[in-house]
């Protein structure tokens, strides 16, 4: 820095005429700074752990893996006349079938006895028809020639029956049509996704009564103290606190909530009059604690040829296999053969490429914490037609029957995966089977609440895929349903794996005294403040069990989950208590251990 | 400094103070910099990650859609001596091993402790060729061939080296299990060589790709190059291998052209 040469200093009373004399000063700001070098800068230790943490940290790339156990119960019998169907149920009449079938007796002895071709052979389809991976690759008149259904390629052993992606939820869908019944009662409703949660009073405001009991086909995830913003309105005001919650049922504080009658008269709060709710924190800022409910949608991120299925060494279930066999003379085609109604076998699912989440968002755009094994019935053997889905909700009966949600002609159920058709080689068809999903396509997943203010998403009901049979080849055994609302299996599609954690605490601050606050943080108008939860480094795991810690390698992560895959029959998921007071239905998925036991 | 009292006298001229600043400063970002430093030190002492992951390559599909692969194992029956003149006679049996049918139908430990080995080097040359990896093929796998024990039992089913692998049924070797990325090792054509341990013995046969009866003009000096060896290409792409003759440059594998490995016979 040098002085500007072409500074001229003026004598002070020649500033200005009659300027007067005054000493002048020049400041001259002397600034040194010198920083000493820290030993340490100049003599740091390398640290093997510090630099393996700091590509963990940095890594973006995960490697997942599942062990998929299976839990199926061939519980759907039916009938059928096609041969290469018929000759491979597990036969659960085959007496009377065999009396109809050999209708002059069949003595085996004297070969060949007359059969009526016409007659239907009552059973269930195999296990192998549900299986992750089929192994029938050799069986003559269904798999292997002559007249066999379709000539089996082992390369697609593992993808006949399923198909496996891995998938993440990246947007909300709030415009969604729901529908749903209560078991006990019949109230239906059909609301949109965005209305909230359902409702119908179970006790209605009357004289006599201090709370109005509110009852809910799932989950409210309300706390006493909290409001809910009703669909309905007493005198304007839709919005009420809730007073308690439950009645004397045990685990119906989940399912019901109460708010206080203070002398509400009218119909408003008429017994059985029914409505939607949404959950409120802080009326005051109703901008930052009401809730969003929504549809999340997933995005399909591999291909099916990614998936690599294998068995999971020798690893059964608890149940076992369950067989038995076929005697020869009850059988249409005289073979004798072991049929098999359940197997027990587990699976390991891992992907050939690897999923890179860099630059990635969820449906809350926040950094993916979250990833997804999709799992999506192919049915390629054409038991099964028309692909169903709905949401937990959907699978509870309606008078005794499938809800009218899964109806045939309700567009609302269908789901957005092509099917496809064949003739078989015995010159039958067409049998319909689902188009493999590609990465990029997107498929509808659970039911989501959202609150800004917490921000936190509670899952308030999965998602759920119902496989239908095709009544022309396999006919459900005499029942009173609708042709086009026949019982079927449910499965989960979506089985999630923690790949980060984000904190069970919510930091909050202003962009002017904090730094470092993430972009995916929630900008309160009311507070003036932002509002989000830390996400948690790789590797730690904080005192509540919040977090992840898994293999680091090959610049990769390798998450693990161990999965329940239920494949359950339609009628089998109300619990027998659920007529008694209080008691809800509910489809267990797990069962966690108890903070705080009835005990203390 | 800022209370000095400088008076400057008229003179007539124009006058000139010569502030001398002297200002230093820090280098910006001098942490960020010895951090970074750190990281390039860190990377030149213990290297970059290496990715070591593998996949599962199966064998690529056949024009008919077949994907199994198809081994025989001929094993020389010694009950006629090879000679520089004579005709051998191998076959696909265990018992030319040297197996009596009780151990093989009962699965006596010499023979369930054997196995075949398939060795895969970088190059068919025996002085500069690496060992990559091997395949083991345990003798549980595999066809059957009728024999009879004895003459008060029938006729029963024991194993023979005919090896058909796939998705299902048997399939232990029927997958490379191999590097996924080429950065570490990047080779995509193997030489497969097969030997057979034997459980009786304690030692490896070694195994040729034509019988020996056929390599002209010696059948015991011969190029190993040409005789020992299958190629087996990987495609990273589909990650799926096929397997190749190395005499004639087709595919090989199918049902129509199994694999074949015969038992080297030293004279």
């Amino acid at each position: 820095m040098t002085v500007d040469p072409t500074t001229r200093i003026i004598l002070s009373t020649q500033r200005y005429k009659s300027a007067p004399r005054t000493d002048q000063f020049i400041n001259i700001p002397f600034n040194q700074s010198t920083k000493d070098m820290v030993e340490y800068d100049r003599s740091v230790d390398l640290s093997l752990v510090a630099v393996f943490d700091q590509e963990r940290q940095a890594s973006t790339n995960f490697r997942p893996v599942t062990k998929f156990t299976i839990l199926f119960e061939n519980g759907i019998s039916g009938s059928t006349k096609y041969v290469p169907y018929r000759d491979n149920l597990y036969y659960t009449n085959a007496l009377e079938n065999a009396k109809s079938y050999y209708y002059q007796g069949n003595q085996p002895s004297v070969p060949p006895a007359p059969t009526d071709q016409n007659i239907p052979w009552e059973g269930l389809p195999q296990y192998s028809e549900f299986d992750f991976i089929r192994t029938d690759n050799n069986v003559v008149g269904y798999t292997k020639p002559p007249n066999n259904h379709i000539a089996f390629k082992n390369v697609s052993a593992t993808t006949y029956n399923w198909s496996h992606y891995l998938s993440y939820p990246y947007e909300n869908v709030s415009n969604k049509s729901l529908f749903t019944v209560e078991p006990n009662t019949n109230i239906t409703w059909s609301w949109v996704a965005s209305n909230g949660i359902p409702y119908y009073i179970k006790k209605g405001a009357t004289i006599n009564s201090n709370e109005i009991s509110f009852k809910c086909p799932m989950k409210h995830g309300l706390t006493a103290g909290e409001y809910v913003l009703l669909s309905v309105n007493y005198n304007g005001n839709q919005i009420f606190q809730v007073s308690s919650l439950g009645d004397a049922g045990s685990g119906s504080e989940e399912y019901i909530f109460n708010i206080r009658n203070v002398g509400f008269v009218g119909n408003t709060f008429a017994t059985n009059s029914q409505g939607t709710f949404r959950r409120l924190i802080n009326p005051s800022n109703s901008a930052d604690t009401l809730s969003n409910y929504y549809i999340r949608r997933h995005k399909i991120v591999t291909s099916p040829d990614c998936a690599v299925l294998t068995n999971a060494g020798f690893e059964r279930n608890i149940y076992g296999d369950k067989k038995k066999c076929e005697i020869k003379v009850l059988t249409p085609n005289q073979v004798k053969r072991t049929s098999v109604k359940e197997g027990s076998r587990a699976y390991t699912l891992s992907f050939n490429c690897d999923f890179n989440i860099r630059g990635l968002r969820d449906n809350q755009n926040r950094p993916l914490t979250q990833l997804f094994f999709t799992t999506i019935w192919r049915g390629y053997f054409g038991w099964t037609r028309n692909l169903k889905q709905g949401w937990d909700f959907n699978t509870f009966l309606q008078n005794k029957k499938p809800q009218t949600w899964w109806d045939q002609s309700n567009a609302n159920s269908n789901v957005n995966i092509s099917q496809s058709q064949y003739n078989s080689l015995a010159l039958s068809g067409p049998f319909y089977y689902n188009n493999f999903l590609q990465s990029g396509d997107t498929i509808d997943g659970d039911f989501c609440e959202w609150n800004n203010f917490e921000q936190y998403e509670r899952v308030i009901s999965t998602y759920k895929h119902k496989i239908k049979f095709n009544q022309n080849w396999f006919t459900l055994a005499s029942n009173t349903l609708s042709s086009t609302n026949q019982l079927g299996y449910f499965y989960q599609p979506h089985n999630p794996i923690q790949i980060a954690a984000f904190s069970d605490y919510i930091e909050e601050g202003s962009s002017e005294n904090v730094v470092g606050i993430p972009d995916y943080a929630y900008y309160s108008t009311f507070m003036a403040l932002f509002r989000w939860r830390d996400l948690y480094p790789y590797g730690f795991v904080d005192s509540d069990g919040i977090g992840v810690d898994y293999p680091y390698m090959n610049n990769s992560h390798y998450p693990f989950v161990d999965t329940i895959f239920r494949i359950t029959p339609e009628d089998y998921n109300i619990p027998n208590e659920y007529s008694q007071s209080g008691k809800v239905p509910q489809n267990i998925t797990q069962i966690d251990d108890p903070l705080i036991d009835g005990c203390e | 400094m800022d209370a000095n009292r400088i008076k400057i006298v008229k003179t007539g001229i124009d006058e000139y103070v010569n502030v001398p600043i002297n200002m230093q400063w820090d280098f910006t970002g001098r942490d960020e910099a010895i951090s970074e430093y750190e990281t390039t030190i860190i990377e030149e002492v213990i290297g970059q990650g290496t990715d070591f992951e593998i996949s599962r390559f199966p064998q690529d599909i056949f024009a008919d859609f077949t994907t199994a692969i198809n081994y025989e194992f001929y094993f020389y029956d010694y009950l006629l001596p090879i000679t520089a003149n004579t005709i051998g006679n191998w076959g696909i049996s265990y018992l030319n091993v040297g197996f009596t049918p009780q151990q093989v139908y009962y699965y006596a430990k010499p023979f369930t402790k054997s196995f075949f080995k398939l060795d895969l080097y970088n190059t068919p040359e025996d002085k500069n060729q690496q060992l990559y990896l091997s395949i083991i093929l345990p003798v549980q796998q595999g066809d059957t061939q009728t024999v009879i024990l004895s003459p008060q039992i029938g006729p029963i089913e024991i194993k023979k080296p005919k090896m058909i692998l796939d998705y299902i049924g048997d399939k232990e070797g029927f997958f490379i299990y191999w590097l996924r990325k080429r950065d570490y090792i990047d080779i995509d054509k193997f030489y497969m060589t097969a030997s057979f341990f034997d459980g009786r013995t304690g030692v490896f046969r070694q195994m040729t790709n034509t019988k020996q009866d056929l390599i002209t003009p010696n059948k015991f000096t011969f190029d190993n190059s040409k005789y020992f060896y299958y190629r087996v290409d990987l495609d990273y792409n589909n990650k799926t291998y096929k397997v190749y003759s190395t005499s004639t440059n087709l595919r090989v594998g199918d049902s129509l052209t199994p694999i074949k490995f015969y038992e080297y016979v030293n004279p």
